[in-house]
């Protein structure tokens, strides 16, 4: 079958089998490899993608799900022009990541947060990534950096 | 599996149905996917419920709160009726898997996997839910005790899905409490689970409550002597202490990598005290 | 990045975070290729068990499947190990643990791959298995290894100090326990793979996920039968190892794959069921302590016996118990006594190196006996700790004396002066209904390096590129802890060169030099100190060359500026680009070596443990502190604060050293509170992330670290090992705070709810 759907702001037209996860069809099939997989059961957010603007776990939808979907995977974030998105620039400057696995699922995690709650609290922040694991211990940073975008939206702001 | 069918209208999804009466159904897939690729269950066609829009969001209708089957759990927590009328839903979901679990997972499919440990499930009984059954031809409707029947089984025929939940509009217990004991703070499964929906009377003393507990039974449990045991009583240690030891004797919780059956049975009764951060000021 | 030249002690962001954040890192998952074929491994499935018969006719039938491979399929050794090879590619004829290889399935898809796996039937003749170290150790227990020297015991020792148990009739106190820990699971989130090609000239070329790419190597060489110079490996961005890649996990398996694929290449990728399967877990152990002191509180007498669980395989087994051993009298001077320690086979999951490596084990218990022994004698038990801290010139538990930076005293003293410690009573009478607050603490030492016998070495290579920028040859890999940060600083700081314009190449066996392993704390200890040098000489070598082109006879007058040598009576310039362009490629590579000095004493005459370590030579230290509030209801622990101090010597880079002090925390945490690794009779029950629990954002308290700064004078630029000392903080902290919110030491971990709840009911019963 044939899957369509938007994706980083283009129409894709992908050939694929109905029952192929999503992971699959990003990693191998389109070549976008930033969606990672860690578990395959749901359990650590790395394969996060947003699907209409929502995180979902990528590992846990069918390709045929995504019919006429809006997506956006890691590799979208950047604006058009290749500009760092608040979130990306912030995870730098903060130190938020070691190992850089659990990376593009943090980021997509934080986006979803930010678009429904743009002032969250530490603790909401803390929250929004729960279902993100990060091994290497830097759920401290994340926090940290996500509050310097906050910080910095209200600073625009006013 | 071999293949995955995804209708947008009811028609169609009879019609998949009859073309494939061995197919599962999958709603946000977070339970049944996982135990496909287990292997757990090897289903040769997946039939995915989502695009159904007629089976999604909340509603008032004539007194009663009605909640599609299909509606997520993210859009129950951001869902205004929700949070105003059932408060105790809302919590239990807050606390269910992880954001993007609850941003796929539905209230329909944390009902019909029907683990004892399903976080809806205490709250749902509690407030007497009832659940709609619809098939090509008609439609049932069965209060949510007698629906689920034990671990991962539930009264739902081939043909079958469950459409809406339907709670009683009723603001009257002003204690809408629920309490998930996990071995971490997210992506954890329910060791105990406790809801309940309590009145105090101006004198400290306990006079309407509903209980039930998660992950201690087969299904869902609720005793009707605990309750009426506790009725009439002070709001204190003393007042509930015996009611805790009937929790602990009433309870059958097994044994498993998250808990031994001890402590599942002795934090179920024990749970009962954090109802007294409720109780007016001494 | 930045435009300007490092500076050491100020943070210089990671170079790789603008890859991670935009997903265009690429690990070693990350390789696919049309026509590519999939790898994967038949498992023995069962414990102990001698194997008869390896039947894939389905197997080899179903469509898509290319090849089945057996050990018969091994043309070389067929042994992998680091110091002992006793562990098959693919088994022979013994089954040791369920985990064992014993198939390799070759497959154009990975579904069918998958398929075929099942269809493979293994007939075996059960063997009792051994799974307690306990009963391992008894005389009618099977062996599991019929030819191994000393029954079931891979290594074992005894150190008798001062005057041994003599000593202990002189303690005016004493106290006797015997604490367990349990098995950890690494769970990096990058499960182990791999990508491998053979080409027509017969060279191998391997992108994996490892630690240790250069002895990888030579592993594979060996047990393949394959020519050493054939095998190439290059390691590119590591998802998280933490010792779990310390050695070999898929590369021999990959390497006969792919020279049973006609040249295609062949991926490899574990399940994370089958990662907790197959993979190296932290070793359990067993630790009776009695520790005894005279009445004003010095320490005088300990008597430790350590039994680890070390599973079928060596996996560096010996080394962890020789670290233990060495550190478990923890950082105080302690004059007499005995450490008896043994490794022990058994058929359970292998255990292997873990970030803290035999250390944490030790460590809560030393720290766990050191409470109860303050409670006995009435002493505050920071005070208990300060009067017995060691100093420089001081002798360990072993006898080594310490003859490099020794800063526990001041970690302690940062401690002992924060808010945390001084208003704990006044915090913990705040507890809320229904909660119990406790604050406790533990001291904490951990040796670097390799230990007197292996030479602890790495080289450094340094490039002056045609564009004139600088490309540093990364030796040491770098799996997240941010080593080559560290070295983009170091040569940026040293030749002045904007720490964009300094370019990095990651290991490659081809490209970059012999370092050693990333352990063992050491790797930007042994190869910073080689990169410093490989710098200074590219600067003079530089300035050299510019004073013969400016015919000016003393180099000392020009020095390195950013992209330029600048003659600085004159202000000349040379553009680097220029004066590349006029060297010769042999001329622009500066190479340097350096190898770690090593203890001179000789605390045992035991040569076993001396070649598994005992004893090193540079140790780091930290303190931490624990604020734990209980649940009286549910029995839950919540940590509300956390603090530490640390001596890792100087701070290279404050942003690096706090993610390597909290991240070190978060998975002690985890040991201390809700990771369990369980096997049954040697069958993993907690087969994934839904049974076995490690740290989410939720349950992670934000961590203080407060770093010391003590300069260290053999480190580069003052600095010394990180890595793994903020592991082995939390178990006995947390322990520590527990005991005194209840008066229960709790002496099995994980500490669980349960645990705690029945500490809390005693003491209501009380």
């Amino acid at each position: 079958m044939i899957v369509s759907f938007e994706l980083n702001g283009k129409d894709v037209h992908v050939e694929t089998s109905s029952d192929r996860r999503a992971v699959d069809l990003l990693r191998e099939d389109l070549g976008l490899v930033g969606t990672k997989e860690s578990c395959g059961n749901g359990d650590c957010g790395a394969c996060s993608i947003l699907v209409d603007d929502k995180a979902r776990l990528s590992c846990l939808t069918l390709a045929t799900q995504l019919q006429g979907r809006k997506v956006v995977t890691i590799e979208g974030v950047c604006g058009e022009d290749g500009r760092l998105h608040p979130v990306q620039k912030a995870f730098i400057e903060s130190g938020a990541l070691q190992c850089g696995y659990c990376t593009p699922g943090m980021v997509i995690a934080v986006i979803d947060l930010l678009n429904s709650n743009p002032s969250p609290s530490r603790n909401e922040i803390r929250e929004a990534i729960s279902g993100n694991l990060c091994r290497c211990g830097a759920y401290q940073k994340i926090l940290d950096a996500v509050e310097e975008v906050v910080k910095d939206s209200k600073k625009e702001a006013s | 599996m071999s293949h995955a069918l995804v209708p947008t209208k009811i028609e169609e999804l009879w019609a998949y149905i009859a073309e494939n009466p061995e197919a599962m159904l999958c709603a946000g897939g977070t339970d049944l996917l996982v135990k496909i690729r287990s292997r757990s269950v090897t289903p040769d066609c997946l039939i995915c419920l989502e695009r159904l829009d007629d089976l999604k969001g909340v509603r008032f209708e004539a007194g009663e709160i009605i909640i599609g089957a299909l509606t997520t759990h993210r859009q129950m927590i951001d869902d205004p009726i929700i949070q105003k009328d059932l408060p105790l839903l809302a919590s239990a979901v807050q606390n269910l898997g992880s954001p993007p679990i609850r941003n796929m997972g539905t209230l329909g499919g944390n009902i019909v996997t029907a683990s004892p440990a399903g976080d809806t499930l205490a709250p749902l009984y509690i407030l007497k839910a009832r659940l709609k059954i619809c098939s090509k031809e008609s439609s049932r409707s069965v209060p949510i005790e007698s629906f689920i029947l034990g671990p991962g089984k539930v009264d739902l025929r081939t043909g079958e899905i469950l459409s809406e939940v339907v709670i009683n509009q009723d603001s009257r217990f002003t204690v809408n409490h629920y309490e998930k004991v996990g071995r971490r703070n997210a992506l954890a499964c329910s060791v105990v689970s406790m809801a309940a929906l309590m009145n105090i009377a101006e004198d400290n003393t306990i006079s309407e409550i509903r209980l039930a507990w998660g992950s201690v039974g087969p299904t869902i449990m609720r005793f009707g002597d605990v309750e009426r045991l506790l009725e009439g009583r002070q709001l204190t240690v003393r007042g509930i202490e015996d009611a805790i030891r009937k929790v602990q004797q009433s309870v059958s919780p097994i044994a498993d990598t998250r808990a031994s059956a001890d402590y599942r049975r002795d934090v179920a009764g024990r749970l009962l005290l954090r109802l007294l951060s409720y109780a007016s000021s001494r | 990045m930045s435009n300007r030249p490092a500076n050491i002690g100020s943070t210089l962001l990671r170079p790789d975070a603008l890859l991670k954040v935009k997903g265009e890192a690429r690990f070693s998952t990350d390789f696919y290729e049309k026509g590519h074929v999939w790898a994967g491994v038949k498992r023995a499935g069962r414990p102990h068990a001698i194997l008869k018969n390896i039947d894939y006719s389905e197997a080899i039938k179903l469509p898509g499947v290319i090849a089945v491979l057996t050990h018969k399929d091994v043309g070389g050794t067929n042994r992998q190990g680091v110091i002992k090879k006793d562990q098959p590619v693919l088994v022979e004829d013994r089954i040791r643990h369920c985990g064992d290889a014993v198939a390799i399935v070759l497959s154009d898809t990975r579904r069918s791959m998958e398929e075929a796996i099942r269809a493979i039937k293994l007939e075996v003749e059960p063997l009792p298995a051994v799974t307690d170290p306990r009963l391992s150790l008894k005389d009618d227990a099977a062996l599991v290894h019929e030819k191994n020297e000393d029954r079931n015991i891979l290594l074992g020792g005894a150190i008798t100090v001062g005057k041994g148990r003599a000593a202990e009739a002189e303690c005016d106190e004493i106290i006797e326990a015997t604490f367990e820990t349990q098995r950890q699971e690494h769970a990096y989130l990058e499960t182990e793979n791999g990508w491998a090609r053979l080409d027509d000239q017969g060279h191998l070329e391997i992108v994996c996920s490892t630690q240790t790419p250069f002895r990888d190597r030579s592993e594979i060489a060996e047990a393949l039968g394959l020519d050493l110079k054939n095998v190439r490996i290059i390691v590119p961005y590591v998802g998280g190892a933490f010792g779990g890649k310390d050695g070999i996990t898929v590369q021999t398996l990959l390497a006969l794959s792919a020279m049973h694929a006609a040249g295609r290449p062949v991926k490899m990728w574990w399940s994370r069921e089958e990662s907790f399967i197959a993979s190296v877990k932290r070793h359990p152990s067993i630790l009776r302590y009695r520790l005894g002191a005279k009445r004003d509180g010095t320490l005088h007498f300990l008597d430790v016996d350590i039994t680890m669980d070390t599973g079928p395989y060596d996996h560096l087994g010996g080394v962890v118990l020789a670290l233990a051993m060495e550190h478990s009298g923890g950082p105080y001077r302690i004059p007499n006594g005995v450490v008896d320690g043994r490794c022990v086979y058994t058929n359970n999951p292998i255990s292997g190196a873990f970030r803290g490596f035999g250390v944490t084990q030790v460590s809560s218990g030393i720290e766990r006996a050191m409470d109860l022994l303050a409670v006995k004698i009435g002493m505050d038990p920071l005070e208990l700790r300060l009067k017995n801290a060691l100093r420089a010139g001081d002798r360990n538990f072993v006898g080594k004396t310490l003859t490099t930076s020794t800063g526990i005293t001041e970690c302690l003293e940062t401690l002992a002066s924060h808010p945390l410690w001084t208003q704990r009573s006044f915090w913990k009478r705040n507890a809320g209904i229904l909660k119990k607050r406790g604050v406790g603490i533990s001291a904490i030492v951990h040796g670097s390096g390799y230990g007197p016998i292996v030479p602890d070495y790495a080289n450094a290579k340094i490039e002056l590129t045609g564009e004139g920028k600088f490309r540093v040859y990364c030796g040491v890999v770098d799996m997240g802890q941010g080593n080559s940060t560290a070295n983009v600083q170091i040569v940026s700081s040293i030749l002045n060169q904007p720490a964009n314009d300094i370019e990095l190449v990651l290991p490659d066996t081809e490209r970059t030099l012999p370092s050693g392993s990333a352990s063992a704390s050491r790797c930007t200890y042994t190869f910073g100190n080689a990169l410093i040098s490989a710098a200074k000489i590219m600067k003079e070598r530089l300035c050299r060359k510019a004073a013969d082109l400016m015919m000016k006879k003393d180099p000392r007058e020009f020095s390195t500026t950013p992209i330029t040598i600048r003659h600085l009576p004159s202000g000349s310039e040379i553009p680097l680009k220029v004066i590349a362009n006029m060297m010769d490629s042999s001329e622009r590579i500066v190479t340097a070596y350096f190898r770690a000095p090593v203890a001179e004493d000789l605390v045992t005459g035991d040569y076993n443990l001396r070649l598994h370590g005992m004893p090193h030579n540079l140790f780091s230290y930290a303190a931490n502190l624990a604020c734990v509030e209980l649940d009286e209801i549910t029995g839950k622990v919540t940590v509300e604060n956390y603090a530490t101090a640390s001596d890792c010597g100087n701070v290279l880079n404050p942003q690096l050293y706090e993610q390597q002090i909290q991240g070190g925390a978060i998975q002690g945490l985890g040991l201390a509170l809700y990771e369990d690794f369980v096997a049954v009779e040697g069958h993993v029950t907690t087969k994934d992330f839904s049974t076995y629990l490690i740290p989410t954002s939720m349950d992670a308290p934000d961590i203080e670290s407060i770093a010391m700064g003590i300069y260290e004078t053999t480190g580069p630029f003052g600095s010394k090992g990180i890595g793994e000392i903020a592991t082995n903080g939390p178990l006995p902290a947390i322990a520590n705070a527990i005991f005194d919110a209840t008066g229960h030491m709790l002496e099995k971990s994980p500490i669980t709810p349960e645990s705690v709840l029945t500490a809390l009911t005693e003491i209501s019963k009380e």
